[in-house]
């Protein structure tokens, strides 16, 4: 069999269906194979490679399965490394694969060729350069077990010419084992019993948990074990929509744009029980008066994050799915109402001063936090949310509410703009039941905008919601609050995004009045074809609340001259 | 640059894959850490290769290095010292765990 085959096969036999890619040059063999394969592999063409890059991290977010994507060499490789930094941060199951130049003229400056292995080493899990066709079986079988367990992550595959016109014999391998490699690290039942322990002596227990709740389809164990211990708990922004937004116990996300209750209750309580995060400095704000107060438990599956940022009392190495569902048998049900109370102010707090103001403004422009909490109210709350980055990205996190998981795909440790179209695009082809919503701003829509061309050619139902403030939002905002309203280079003169739907022939509508807002977006929603609601909001909105950068996380601004009072 | 830190030698046993050097190194960079010396060479245990990098830093912060050398999906296992500190158990822990983890999949 030829290498492109061996390769095309062995995708099909590790479970892939679906491609994001852009052909070239030093690709072409496999691509010319891939042309008989279309009844088993469907390929996205893409604009841009690396809207094929974020177009398979929003397909494995949503699908929970490693998105796959094929570039050529030298620049198709290099127009990815945005995506890998994204996926490797975010913790994002992908597979890229790139074409390379023959190996009898790697290290000469042939055409198109670049150092794809040392570009990609510190940004991805895993990368190995094919040079046989007898190795890719192999390879490819090894690339998607490393992507795939653990702590999930890229895997770039440097896919030599010769691999892929070589013959060798295929045989299907699978790969469930490498000697250097560890992702299941076994919890020994002292450290479960000891973790049970805590949380029963603790009175004012605090559980924060993040993506690898989702990552390690835990969210029922993590729901069972709050509900029992009944511990207020709060998500980072990758965690949000592992459990129902209604869950008694849920006062929110934290960090810098998080809700008070979360933020506050983080520098009250005496248990902070971290599940699958990693405590950015997003979340954290000065992490020298951090949860100071409490002890700490951090559960993670990778061994490198705990110590790492912040200090714990009991360090638990290993899967959410294990390790929780042992914790919940040993805690005992107990109440703490009392405690919780410590929300209900907060809440009250944030509703009055934050919260109802940016939601049910009674006069002016459109607010974007109006027409997110719209969005999801009237998408039953039930669709997958994507956003792009910026105040598009934290109003969309903060007002969207959530019934299912895998439901918030955002980019949130590279904070890659121009994430959002393309990931929204992947999204909506790994789950194609349900509603992918897209919030974006102006400035990253433009970022990846060629992306209109995928959703024009695959005919793909994205309805993307524009938060038009003709400004670059969040350094306008941190212009205004932080430098002196000195607007360096962020007011955008933007197209008419009319004629740019039309161009793409995507359906179409632009919102500016309250009043039909409503109908607006019934509109977007009324069927399950793309379309762009371009929603003219504020200029010069804002975020709040907001912990302003390198400040403890209970010091919080409610606006630009207001700060939160505990006792108010 | 004055650096009064301890020198630490970091040692890594690892399969011998290309790149990986590039890689260890990286982590150093990223850093800001100087390496003052490194070898790299066959280990006593056939097949894979063992790293040997001296480098001055807080212990903290060698700690940090470490765990981030051991992430790495080729990467078996790897041990820091002092300076002159003996480390003559190493390779009875390298091959313990390797055999660990054979049985478990053989299991």
């Amino acid at each position: 069999m030829k290498g492109a085959d061996i390769l095309l096969q062995a995708l099909i036999d590790e479970g892939v269906d679906t491609i994001f890619g852009y052909p070239g040059g030093q690709i072409m063999p496999v691509y010319d194979r891939l042309y008989d394969y279309t009844d088993r592999l469907r390929h996205i063409l893409v604009r841009h490679e690396q809207g094929a890059i974020h177009a398979a991290q929003g397909f494995a977010r949503a699908k929970a399965f490693p998105g796959v994507v094929m570039v050529t060499s030298g620049p198709g490789a290099t127009n990815v490394v945005t995506g890998i930094a994204d996926a490797m941060i975010d913790s994002t199951p992908v597979v890229v694969i790139a074409g390379q130049v023959g190996t009898n003229l790697l290290g000469t400056d042939a055409f198109q060729e670049t150092d794809v292995l040392g570009l990609t080493g510190p940004i991805t899990k895993w990368n190995y350069q094919i040079r046989r066709p007898e190795d890719i079986t192999w390879a490819v079988a090894r690339a998607f077990y490393i992507a795939n367990t653990g702590r999930p992550g890229p895997v770039v595959l440097d896919l030599t010419k010769d691999a892929q016109v070589g013959m060798a014999e295929y045989k299907h391998e699978k790969c469930s084992f490498i000697r250097s490699y560890n992702p299941y690290p076994e919890v020994s039942d002292e450290t479960i019993m000891k973790a049970a322990r805590m949380i029963n002596d603790s009175e004012k227990p605090f559980l924060v948990f993040g993506q690898g709740v989702v990552l390690g389809g835990a969210e029922a164990e993590l729901k069972a074990l709050i509900e029992k211990a009944d511990i207020p708990s709060g998500s980072t922004l990758l965690g949000l929509s592992a459990i129902p937004s209604d869950t008694m116990q849920y006062v929110g996300m934290v960090g810098m744009h998080g809700n008070i209750a979360a933020n506050v209750m983080t520098q009250q309580c005496d248990l902070l029980i971290a599940v699958g995060m990693r405590f950015d400095d997003r979340v954290t704000g000065k992490t020298s008066e951090y949860a100071k107060q409490a002890k700490i438990i951090h559960i993670d599956i990778d061994e490198a994050e705990i110590d790492k940022i912040v200090k714990t009392d009991l360090g638990i190495i290993g899967d959410a799915k294990n390790v929780l569902p042992r914790i919940l048998e040993h805690v005992e049900p107990k109440k703490h109402g009392e405690w919780r109370t410590v929300a209900k102010m907060c809440n009250a707090v944030e509703n009055n001063r934050v919260i109802r103001p940016e939601v049910h403004p009674e006069e002016g422009y459109l607010n974007m936090g109006e027409v997110v909490n719209k969005v999801s109210e009237l998408s039953g709350h039930s669709a997958i949310i994507v956003t792009d980055v910026g105040q598009n990205q934290m109003i969309g996190a903060r007002y969207s509410r959530f019934t299912r998981s895998r439901s918030m795909i955002t980019s949130g440790g590279l904070g890659t703009m121009g994430f959002g179209l393309p990931a929204a695009i992947g999204a909506k082809i790994g789950a194609p039941d349900r509603t992918v919503c897209l919030f974006v701003g102006d400035g990253g829509l433009q970022m990846t905008i060629q992306e209109l061309g995928t959703i024009l050619q695959e005919g793909t139902g994205v309805k993307i919601v524009l938060l038009n403030n003709n400004w670059l939002g969040n350094v306008r905002m941190w212009q205004e609050l932080f430098y002196n309203k000195r607007y360096s280079f962020t007011s955008m003169i933007n197209p008419d995004y009319q004629q740019i739907a039309s161009a793409y022939g995507i359906k179409y509508r632009a919102v500016r009045e309250r009043a039909e807002l409503e109908d607006a977006i019934n509109e977007m929603l009324a069927d399950d074809e793309a379309f762009i609601l371009n929603a003219e909001v504020k200029e010069m909105g804002m975020v709040f609340p907001m912990v302003p950068p390198g400040a403890s996380v209970d010091k919080i601004m409610l606006n630009d001259k207001d700060w939160f009072d505990y006792g108010e | 640059m004055e650096n009064n830190n301890n020198l630490y030698e970091i040692t890594v046993y690892s399969e011998n894959q290309v790149g990986l050097l590039s890689t260890i190194a990286g982590i150093f960079t990223r850093r800001s850490l100087n390496i003052e010396s490194l070898r790299v060479f066959p280990s006593e245990i056939k097949g894979i290769h063992k790293f040997s990098i001296k480098t001055r830093a807080a212990e903290e912060q060698v700690i940090q290095v470490v765990k981030q050398v051991e992430k790495k999906v080729d990467v078996i296992k790897a041990f820091y010292y002092v300076e002159e500190e003996r480390h003559d158990k190493e390779l009875d822990a390298v091959e313990a765990l390797i055999n660990e983890r054979m049985n478990k999949q053989n299991k």
